[in-house]
């Protein structure tokens, strides 16, 4: 009994800690595909790179030098944060933006289905160029910090085990989604993102650059995915394709917070977080991936709008 | 202040507005109406600069307007009250009179602004931290009027203020624009199906007809016509 109780808990603080930066990963698709309703199907290969760019500023370019091991990645990471905001930044300038945005507002679909080719050629071009960049070889950001833990308890002989480095991820996501709440409700940049979003056309009467205002939107969750991905490569080994992996994984997180939350896109990424860690107690491992999907189902039926999606015609 | 002169223009290859010239003087409150699918609204896109023109030229203060982008036009001072209200749905009331007021202008007067908006139209005060998409027809309409004001506008253009609402509703605001007006002189430019109410409140009119000015003139002028009191005014 204790014992179950243990594996119990120990289950949910794994589903909480990675389901936190899971959502941070989802809340950086949330700001592209959730708010200003643009396909990106390569933000898992913008994450990939956000990875990489943590990779090599931690073990080339210094920080590992200047910052030590045990929190040295965590600086690496931060800095791929801007460094890929800056990269989704061009790319939009240079390609999103002629399929989205003003452009595309009066066709039929909006754009839709040129993004949707563009970004998978995009993600292939971003796939094959890491390969032949980074090569094959699984490359992970180490720090001592991912071997060691905390050990709450115990209470009762209960004790949980929080891995170090797993728990300042979670920090970590938790503190940039407070900060990127607060810049979307409270700022001006934040509020003309959303009347953009809104309605593009009454933005651009009330004086707002709409293009300009999707180019800050995809640069922001083109940055803040990075960093996601960066805390992930702190326990999980990866490669030029693990894109792959994760953008299904974004794209369900989105669509359970509902479309357009930015709160709800972060809890929908905690869900699954939750969900592929609370399965492995019943299921064997390889259906991880198969749970999050039922789980997903079972919540679109019982509420299409997702958590927190609203049900306003949006004019 | 605003000269629209010999305008041309339209969606893909098809004309809306077929030389349209039309006059707008500071202060002055001027009235555009005519039949549905007249080029009323596209007129006034084009001004804003969601459409562009194939012909004509918009001058705004003596600056070549089809040479600013759309976005910036509203910094020029020109607020759009666009067609079917338009309000930002997700956003607050408060949030919506924020949008309004991005330009410089209304940066600087936002406190002043927002007195005068929320005592001319008291019912956003009360309803300030509601979300725009959950807003009545007619108070989603003063909400885009006071979006409209809260830009420190020098020239206010309405698209169809009572379009769609309860004809006491469409009173009272229009009861609420001439009161506005009236205080705070701005020019107006307001494009109108009911022409009665809008012809009788606006110093100059225009009659426009399948995207051309079909008569214009002044209040008196206007309503003594022959064709204006037999095809709008029912007489």
């Amino acid at each position: 009994m204790t014992q179950a109780l243990e594996g119990f808990l120990q289950a949910l603080s794994a589903g909480i800690l990675i389901g936190a930066v899971y959502g941070l990963m989802c809340v950086g698709l949330g700001l592209i595909f959730g708010v200003m309703r643009v396909i990106n199907f390569a933000h898992g290969d913008f994450m990939m790179l956000g990875m990489y760019a943590a990779f090599y500023l931690f073990t080339a370019l210094g920080v590992q030098a200047a910052f030590g091991n045990a929190f040295g990645p965590f600086v690496a990471i931060l800095l791929a944060g801007p460094i890929l905001a800056l990269f989704g930044y061009a790319i939009h300038l240079a390609l999103i933006s002629r399929v989205s945005g003003t452009r595309t507002s009066a066709l039929e679909g909006e754009g839709h289905y040129a993004q949707l080719i563009l970004t998978l050629g995009i993600a292939l071009i971003l796939q094959n160029g890491g390969l032949i960049v980074f090569g094959s070889v699984l490359a992970s950001i180490r720090t001592p910090l991912s071997s060691s833990a905390w050990v709450l308890g115990p209470f009762f002989d209960i004790s949980i085990f929080i891995n170090k480095a797993r728990g300042i991820d979670a920090v970590v996501s938790f503190i940039a989604m407070i900060l990127l709440t607060l810049l979307i409700t409270r700022s001006r940049i934040g509020k003309s993102l959303r009347a953009a979003a809104d309605n593009p056309t009454a933005a651009t009467y009330m004086g707002i650059d709409v293009d300009r205002a999707h180019r800050v939107a995809f640069a922001l969750g083109s940055g803040i995915t990075a960093i996601a991905g960066g805390l992930l490569a702190t326990n999980y080994p990866f490669h030029p394709f693990v894109g792959v992996e994760y953008v299904i994984v974004m794209y369900a997180g989105v669509v359970l917070g509902g479309m357009g939350s930015i709160i709800g896109a972060f809890w929908g990424g905690m869900t699954i977080g939750l969900v592929q860690q609370m399965s492995t107690l019943i299921l064997p491992t390889q259906l991880q991936n198969a749970a999050i999907f039922v789980v997903f189902l079972l919540i679109i039926f019982f509420r299409p709008q997702g958590f927190f999606g609203r049900v306003v015609e949006r004019t | 202040m605003l000269r629209i002169e010999a305008l041309t223009a339209g969606y893909s290859a098809i004309p809306v507005l077929n030389g349209v010239s039309i006059d707008v003087e500071q202060g002055q409150f001027v009235a555009i109406v005519g039949p549905n699918g007249a080029g009323k609204t596209t007129l006034f896109k084009t001004i804003s600069g969601i459409v562009q023109p194939s012909a004509g030229s918009i001058m705004f203060e003596d600056r070549d307007l089809l040479s600013v982008p759309p976005a910036q036009r509203a910094h020029l001072g020109i607020a759009h009250v666009p067609e079917g209200r338009q309000v930002f749905p997700s956003l607050t009331v408060m949030e919506n009179l924020e949008m309004g007021a991005m330009t410089e202008a209304g940066q600087r007067d936002w406190k002043h602004n927002i007195e005068r908006i929320f005592e001319w139209l008291p019912v956003l005060a009360e309803r300030r931290g509601q979300f725009a998409g959950t807003l009545s027809g007619g108070q989603q309409q003063m909400l885009a009027i006071g979006r409209g004001l809260a830009s420190s506008p020098k020239l206010l253009m309405l698209d169809e203020p009572s379009m769609g609402l309860a004809p006491t509703i469409a009173d009272f605001i229009f009861e609420r624009l001439i009161e506005i007006r009236r205080q705070s002189r701005l020019t107006i430019l307001l494009v109108e199906q009911r022409v009665a109410e809008a012809l009788e409140s606006a110093d100059h009119g225009y009659v426009i007809e399948a995207g051309r000015v079909a008569l214009e003139g002044n209040n008196q002028t206007l309503r003594a016509d022959d064709r204006i009191r037999k095809a709008y005014l029912g007489m």
